[in-house]
């Protein structure tokens, strides 16, 4: 049983390391576009009148949430052939990640939507401003506040959630490692590595997050509404996201 | 006869089979102060909202200036105006919310500045200088450049005016001006509604305060169930209430306030 | 090739066999994650610095990388290091060591909202330590936790699919074994994702259930 502790593996791996990490946060980037659009629409419907509206998102939502992520991925990746299409694993990968994702965003904006009160807009109309421009200048900037937090949890899960798209063969940062660790039969070595750039990633962005809070002053906009947002914030915070 | 700054007649509201406004008449002349009391529930807010479209009243008619709003007749027919159309005379109808509805994000500046920039169009910089101006007469020099949840409940309420009265409207609606504050400040309150109502402006106040009713307002309307049961000048109508259910009222509120003049 | 539902329903009881190794390793997972977490939110309080720096470190590294590593550090790297447990051994402490790190977290958040009246008045009769914890700040605290529980409790089913990876046959592994033999993957993996709908839209509902239970109970 080997106990040493040889770096040198690494230093011979490293550039698939790189790639690997380079691809996880590419499809990371493009999932999360994909999936806030989507989260918004879907959260949009949620908040149309009438019941089919609100029944359709409110399904979408809790079954995207209640399948593992890997079971969705499958579906996807092993079903797709059936029905005529043969997509690259990647791309499957990042659309199966952002659906997946999606879901949550959905309820974060949702959320963060009902969490404004009604006066807000209302103090707007009752000034003369068109719906439009009261979205513009009071409700949307109040709103993009309010899910910031939460949807930078969410993206974080995301990020990490990524390492099971390893599983249909996606040349990012797990799957590297598992190659590099067939090769080398130094798990140790391998997987420290690929846990330390894993753990970089996701300390990168939420630091940037933090700035991101910091300059819109999300501190700011909690004046009048206090409690109803930080309540929805607090059970969103505590709905972990995986 | 000149023009009376609003002019309401029938308007009715029914929420689900409650009739909250009961063909509602009221007239108020240019510069005139009413106070609107009466019991909670009486349909007091809901006239206020009505009165912006907030909530649109299921018949009857607004003028403001003698201009239709919301609603205009010709002949026999009835037609609704459009979203711009209402949305064009709403500056001139300023309504202070009882909780205010103060915008957090922005500075206490940037909310009044905010409705003449995208509202009326006005150039930056102009309606800036004037906001400054509005702001310090209101005794908000230092105040500025604070966000809402920085400034007392006092302040806040002064930037809600502040807003306001940045629009340039033809009449003001108050709801409950007063509530939300400690005791100590309703005092100051009061004082800055009279001095706006010395300005000239058209006021229209929903209060239980009946001492400012007394003290500030031109003419007292008291609302029940729907319906402005009796109005009349302040003073006559306090001192002399004719309808029975104006009397209970005054009864159960005035001990309390009598004499307090503000 | 189309959809065939026949197929679908006709793989359902196999699945649901299947299905009950996820539930099985569910139930221990948690139990080991509700006593994890609580030692650990115990641990913290008593704040001794090294120890508390070591917690947070480790809490950093849980919240900062995949599960999915997690379970392949308990799995490859283990061994390596003389450790070598069986696949089932290695994910289920892979899963309960990360639902204890969030569970203490949540506990953590939980605590503050307690009323200090209550644990002071408590000190001041002398009782000890243990009792406290035991008689006053926890039955509290699980009752505010539980709905963050129920939804942990998802969370972690959700995680025992990825066991399948380790080669543990649960329904996911199950349904690959089934789909390579029959080529209808599709068919077999709606299978699973019904399996864990079924089991996750329960657990929900009965929490909501309990929840409401509780909320009467509380004064």
């Amino acid at each position: 049983m080997r106990m040493a502790f040889d770096p040198t593996i690494l230093v011979q791996y490293w550039p698939l390391f790189l790639q690997g990490a380079w691809l996880t946060i590419q499809v990371s980037v493009q999932a999360f576009l994909l999936g806030y659009t989507l989260g918004i629409a879907v959260a949009l419907l949620g908040l149309m009148p009438g019941r089919l509206p609100r029944l359709a998102a409110t399904s979408y939502v809790e079954v995207l949430r209640a399948i593992p992520f890997i079971i969705i991925l499958f579906v996807i990746y092993y079903g797709l052939p059936f029905s005529g299409l043969r997509l690259p694993a990647p791309l499957v990968g990042t659309v199966a990640l952002g659906l997946f994702a999606s879901a949550y965003y959905a309820e974060i904006v949702r959320a963060g939507i009902l969490a404004l009160p009604r006066g807000q807009f209302e103090s707007a109309r009752a000034i003369g401003m068109s719906p439009l421009q009261a979205m513009r200048h009071i409700v949307g900037p109040q709103v993009a506040r309010a899910i910031v937090p939460p949807s930078t949890n969410m993206t974080l899960t995301m990020i990490k959630e990524s390492a099971v798209l390893s599983s249909i063969t996606v040349p990012e940062l797990t799957y590297q490692g598992l190659v590099v660790q067939g090769n080398t039969f130094a798990p140790f070595e391998v997987f420290a590595a690929v846990t330390l750039i894993y753990w970089g990633i996701t300390i990168a962005v939420a630091g940037a997050a933090r700035r991101l809070e910091r300059r819109l002053g999300v501190a700011q906009a909690r004046g009048v509404s206090r409690n109803r947002l930080a309540a929805s914030y607090l059970l969103l915070e505590r709905e972990r996201a995986r | 006869m000149s023009i009376p700054a609003l002019k309401v007649s029938g308007l009715t509201k029914r929420f689900r089979g409650v009739t909250a406004l009961d063909s509602v008449y009221l007239d108020v002349a240019r510069g005139e102060v009413v106070t609107l009391i009466g019991p909670s529930g009486c349909g007091k807010s809901t006239l206020l909202r009505c009165l912006t479209w907030l909530e649109e009243p299921d018949d009857g008619f607004i003028e403001v200036g003698g201009r239709p709003f919301g609603r205009t007749i010709v002949g026999q027919v009835v037609h609704r105006q459009t979203r711009r159309e209402i949305d064009a005379l709403r500056p001139k109808i300023g309504l202070v919310f009882q909780n205010l509805n103060l915008w957090p994000h922005l500075s206490a500046l940037e909310n009044v500045a905010r409705g003449p920039v995208v509202v009326l169009g006005r150039k930056r910089a102009a309606v800036e200088a004037q906001a400054r101006a509005l702001l310090a007469r209101l005794g908000l020099e230092r105040q500025m450049d604070k966000h809402p949840h920085e400034l007392s409940g006092g302040q806040r309420q002064r930037v809600a005016i502040a807003r306001t009265l940045a629009m340039e409207p033809e009449l003001i609606l108050f709801d409950e001006p007063t509530s939300a504050l400690d005791p100590e400040l309703v005092g100051e309150v009061l004082g800055l509604l009279r001095e706006i109502a010395a300005t000239g402006m058209t006021m229209l106040v929903v209060t239980h305060e009946i001492g400012f009713a007394g003290g500030v307002a031109d003419r007292i309307a008291f609302m029940d169930q729907g319906r402005i049961v009796e109005t009349g000048p302040a003073r006559a109508v306090l001192d002399n209430p004719t309808d029975p259910r104006l009397r209970a009222f005054l009864g159960r509120v005035l001990p309390s306030s009598l004499g307090v003049t503000a | 090739m189309s959809f065939q539902f026949a197929y679908l329903a006709g793989l359902m009881p196999n699945l649901a066999v299947a299905a009950l190794v996820n539930l099985r390793l569910s139930a221990m997972i948690i139990v080991l994650a509700l006593i994890g977490g609580t030692a650990l939110t115990i641990l913290r309080s008593l704040k001794i610095r090294p120890v508390n720096a070591l917690i947070a470190f480790l809490i950093s590294f849980i919240r900062g990388t995949p599960l999915l590593i997690q379970i392949f550090l308990f799995y490859y790297v283990l061994p390596a290091i003389g450790l070598d447990l069986s696949p089932t051994v290695a994910g289920v402490a892979a899963i309960a060591l990360n639902s204890s790190i969030f569970i203490s977290e949540t506990m953590r958040g939980a605590l503050i909202t307690l009323d200090p009246g209550q644990i002071e008045a408590a000190t001041a009769l002398s009782l000890p330590r243990h009792l406290v914890w035991a008689k006053v700040i926890l039955p509290q605290l699980f009752r505010r936790v539980l709905p963050v529980l129920v939804n942990e409790a998802t969370i972690v089913v959700k995680g025992t699919a990825l066991l399948s990876v380790i080669t543990v046959v649960d329904v996911l592994r199950t349904a690959q074994q089934i789909a390579s033999a029959s080529y209808r993957p599709f068919e077999t993996l709606i299978g699973a994702a019904l399996v864990f709908l079924a089991i996750n839209l329960t657990i929900s509902l009965l929490g909501r259930r309990i929840e409401g239970r509780f909320a009467v109970q509380r004064a």
